[in-house]
């Protein structure tokens, strides 16, 4: 019964196959690691989340601990100086890495969790209710975001971390959903889709378990481009003094910088020092996006289109 | 011609190397455009195994020869076609060997030398030419970018030049204004065509020019093709899995199995002497369903057709221009026919079942089924409302009436846009007709609801005609058929499972345990449609739809599938709607015939008295278009 040769494009073992989900998942690593960007992006992102998991033991004091001397300069005790309030700034960048990595694996799963619900499901129905559904989108689309995010968290106010979290996911789904859409409608009118409906399978059955997994890198994508916004949007707010400003992240540490006025008084490190980790933790995200696309097409791996 | 030659870059004129070989007896008038001398090209993806897809291939082509370049898919024909045309890309690359156009060294050309030689030098057609066309640029600007990038023509002329090459491909000027969405499929391919003979090239590689076009089209376009390369004297190498278009056209044939040459002869040679078993065994799939007796390897002819049936004695012996005097068929040397034969074990012509209008109603005894389930469609139209204001309603059925028998075949058949695809979405429910009723057994079709559709799917089931999108790329066979049997029986569990081993055995997938496990990119295209017709089997249907179910399979996997199909309709008795354009399957397979024109049924009955004595037009334009290299090369 050999029927000519496979078109396997990759000769994939044959042999018994673990879970398909953790294939999935492996494969998927593999494919980001087999980027040379995307790898770099990988290990900026385990620095930083390997900070955020070793704060308590990495940082040399405590964060809110201000019983030092004001305004220092770099030291041998006090590599960064210390801030306005006499708290040392080293500790508190490390500490602060916490409350980013948090907001942005939050607020991005949870904004990308309602863009794929809404945008798998309107892409795949059709008629009124793809209407309404349409209509709520582009409401949430032409609402202005970073408005729309300061009348929410002025209004919710030192609610905490997982206020800012709420803001951020609730603003930030429309786009990807729109994404998901376009892409699902086109999957939708594939053969298999309509083998699915013969073989009895119901709406969200086919939606979610046929054809969500064919747009696991474009969700992928979303996923990290999300989470890299919410990065950005929180220390965004936390810097405008939306945010809880009695937790030390990123964005406060900035809040009360420029609040003390540390460019004059030449602590350029009070600035510099969150302002470059934001900047290097969206960009670590940006890099594994590079590698996202190779995913589910081959193709796209580096190296194979010729570049 | 498979001698290799080594040193011959030193010929900076590119004279023809005398060297070559006994056929050319004189140097001077026949000269070499292209020798590929040991030729590999590997695919080498990042993190998998490279893939040798050409291994060593030498062959001449000398100046103004139309050479046919045939083999299957995965034989590696279209990757030697973008070598030789310079587009051979990463992850492909040229491991050894030579490539020699004019005396030149293709291979060590840069990117710049490339695009300037490809005035005067060699172009290529690709399959989805027709695609390749910028949707927002018109036909004449497509024209003169290219004059403009080559500057081989003065600026006055240019208008006039491109109503010339768009004459030379049987286009009227008007299309010059026209943008490509406004053009059909296959006027789009004479356009590109013609963008590809503006630069005046003297090698054209066309890669399957016609494969995505409809028959009728395809036949046109091929004749144009012909044309051009007689009048415009340039070389041409047409790339084709189908060797019947191949035969038809080239005057010399390289067979190409597995990455390497197995054959290179002329034509006729080819035809009538083919030497290797692959040539061989690919011929044999060749046959005119016009002939009074039809078989392919594997798939004998059934309800043989005599001509002293009483049924068959108004129609006249019509005049079938070649009645298969020697079949090659007879004793078939190929490894398909034992491919075919787990499915086929004693399948021999329905015994009795001469008179083949009787033969619909007799011959297939619905053992399993008392009764059976008839499908009879009234008077069925289907209007899609205009899509713009200025738009017109089309008619895509119209007045269709006809009614398949428990247990019976009847093929539908017609060009793209005939209305045959859209008879097979008012059937299973996907559309309502806007007049007329579809009816199966009691229950009106049109007017089922959603739950009624889902109960529809018990008893309709269809094979969908492309393989490789029928089945969810990252489902398993097991997970895909499991699905169909829960969602469709009330078979749970243990009994899934084995429902499953039992629906690869029926479609001949054993042994069954290879496959449960496989992904789909892991199995062939005949696997995947075996594995499509599995799941339509999940549920015991009573009808089965097949659209096209054959026609993106290799022709060594057709005769298995179409086996198959009618094994299934002998052993369990379900009835089948075979819808296709080609004639020699559906003369195979099916017991009655309509074919459609624009929506209408222009000719109907039994599928062997249609395509003998055909009545209408259409019906007999439709068979002139099947390639049949034997009309073209018996004297």
């Amino acid at each position: 019964m050999s029927e000519n040769t496979t078109r396997a494009s990759s000769p994939s073992p044959v042999g018994h196959r673990p879970h398909p989900a953790v294939e999935a998942l492996r494969g998927g690593l593999r494919a980001i690691w087999g980027n040379r960007k995307a790898r770099i992006g990988m290990i900026l992102l385990a620095l930083f989340i390997l900070v955020a998991l070793l704060a308590p033991l990495l940082a040399p004091y405590a964060p809110k601990d201000n019983s030092f001397d004001r305004n220092l300069g770099a030291s041998a005790q006090h590599w960064l100086g210390t801030t306005a309030a006499g708290e040392d700034v080293l500790s508190q960048l490390i500490h602060g890495a916490r409350i980013s990595v948090i907001v942005g694996f939050g607020a991005g799963s949870i904004s990308t969790l309602i863009a794929v619900l809404i945008g798998l499901t309107w892409g795949y129905i059709t008629g009124f209710a793809a209407d309404v559904v349409n209509f709520v989108v582009n409401l949430f689309l032409v609402i202005p975001g970073l408005p729309l995010m300061i009348v929410i968290a002025t209004y919710l106010q030192n609610g905490g971390i997982s206020v800012i979290i709420a803001v951020i996911a609730i603003t930030g789904w429309a786009w990807g959903a729109r994404v998901l859409r376009s892409q699902t409608s086109t999957l939708r009118n594939r053969d298999f889709v309509q083998s699915a409906k013969f073989s009895g399978e119901r709406a969200p059955r086919i939606i979610f378990r046929e054809i969500l997994p064919n747009m696991t890198s474009i969700i992928a994508g979303g996923f990290f481009g999300s989470a890299t916004a919410a990065i950005l949007a929180e220390a965004g707010l936390e810097f405008l003094g939306l945010g809880d400003s009695s937790i030390v992240s990123w964005g406060t540490m900035l809040y009360w910088a420029q609040n003390s006025n540390a460019l004059l008084t030449g602590q350029w490190a009070l600035l510099f020092a969150p302002g470059l980790c934001i900047a290097l933790l969206a960009t670590s995200l940006t890099l594994i996006n590079f590698g996202v696309d190779g995913i589910s097409n081959p193709r796209l791996r580096e190296g194979s289109t010729g570049r | 011609m498979t001698s290799n030659h080594p040193a011959q870059q030193a010929g900076p004129s590119g004279a023809g190397p005398s060297d070559v070989g006994p056929p050319e007896a004189d140097p001077s008038d026949v000269e070499e455009i292209l020798s590929l001398q040991d030729v590999s090209v590997v695919y080498e993806p990042v993190g998998a195994a490279p893939t040798h897809a050409v291994r060593g291939v030498s062959a001449q082509i000398a100046r103004g020869e139309f050479v046919g370049l045939v083999g299957e898919s995965g034989s590696g024909k279209s990757t030697l076609g973008f070598a030789i045309t310079g587009l051979a890309t990463a992850p492909a690359r040229i491991e050894k060997g030579r490539i020699l156009f004019r005396g030149r060294d293709i291979a060590s050309m840069d990117q710049d030398s490339l695009r300037s030689q490809r005035q005067g030098g060699f172009a290529m057609v690709l399959q989805s030419g027709m695609n390749a066309l910028n949707p927002v640029r018109t036909i004449r600007k497509h024209f003169h970018d290219i004059f403009a990038a080559h500057r081989h023509v003065p600026r006055a002329r240019r208008e006039e030049r491109a109503a010339e090459l768009v004459g030379k491909v049987s286009l009227g000027p008007e299309v010059l204004d026209l943008y490509p969405d406004q053009l059909s499929g296959g006027m789009r391919q004479r356009v590109t065509i013609a963008l590809a003979l503006s630069l005046e090239p003297q090698l054209m590689v066309f890669d399957e020019p016609t494969t995505a076009l409809d028959v009728m089209v395809q036949h046109a376009v091929m004749d144009t093709i012909r044309d051009l390369q007689a009048s415009e004297g340039f070389t041409a190498i047409l790339i084709s899995h189908d060797l019947g278009i191949v035969l038809e056209s080239a005057q010399r044939v390289l067979v190409m199995h597995d990455g390497e040459i197995v054959e290179d002869a002329a034509s006729a040679d080819i035809l009538h002497r083919p030497r290797h078993e692959y040539t061989r065994m690919l011929l044999s799939h060749y046959a005119d369903p016009r002939a009074e007796v039809v078989t392919l390897p594997g798939l004998e002819d059934r309800a043989v057709l005599r001509s002293d049936d009483p049924s068959d004695a108004s129609a006249e012996n019509p005049a079938s221009s070649s009645p298969e005097p020697a079949d090659p068929s007879a004793e078939p040397p190929d490894p398909s026919a034992a491919r075919s034969a787990p499915a086929a074990p004693a399948a021999p012509p329905a015994p009795a079942a001469s008179s083949d209008g009787a033969s619909s109603r007799r011959a297939p005894v619905s053992r399993l089924r008392s009764g059976g389930t008839e499908l009879r469609l009234q008077g069925v139209s289907k209007v899609y409302p205009a899509a713009r204001r200025s738009g017109r309603a089309v008619r895509a059925v119209d007045d269709v009436s006809f009614t398949l028998e428990p247990g019976g075949a009847t093929a539908l058949v017609g060009q793209s846009g005939s209305g045959k695809s859209t008879i097979a979405k008012l059937i299973t429910g996907i559309e309502r007709p806007s007049e007329g009723t579809v009816h199966l057994g009691d229950t009106s079709v049109g007017d089922l609801g959603r739950s009624g559709l889902r109960d529809l799917r018990r008893t309709v089931q269809m094979v969908f005609q492309d393989p490789y999108a029928a089945l969810n790329p990252l489902n398993t066979v097991e997970y895909t058929l499991a699905r169909a049997v829960m969602n469709l029986t009330d078979v749970r569990r243990d009994g899934a499972r084995r429902r499953v081993r039992e629906l690869l055995e029926t479609v001949g997938l054993t042994p069954v345990e290879q496959f449960t496990g496989k992904l789909p990119h892991q199995l062939s295209g005949g696997q995947r449609q075996r594995v499509v017709i599995a799941r339509a089997l999940a549920c015991d249907p009573q009808v089965i739809i097949a659209d096209e179910p054959v026609s993106m399979l290799d022709v060594s996997l057709r005769a298995g599938v179409l086996s198959l199909l009618r094994d299934l309709r002998e052993s369990i008795g379900v009835s089948l709607l075979y819808i296709t354009h080609d004639l020699l399957s559906a003369r195979l397979i099916t017991d009655r015939i309509l074919v459609l024109h624009d929506g209408k049924v222009v000719e109907s009955g039994p599928t062997a008295r249609v395509m003998r004595a055909p009545q209408d037009d259409y019906t007999i334009s439709l068979l002139d278009a099947i390639p049949n290299p034997r009309r073209v090369l018996t004297p």
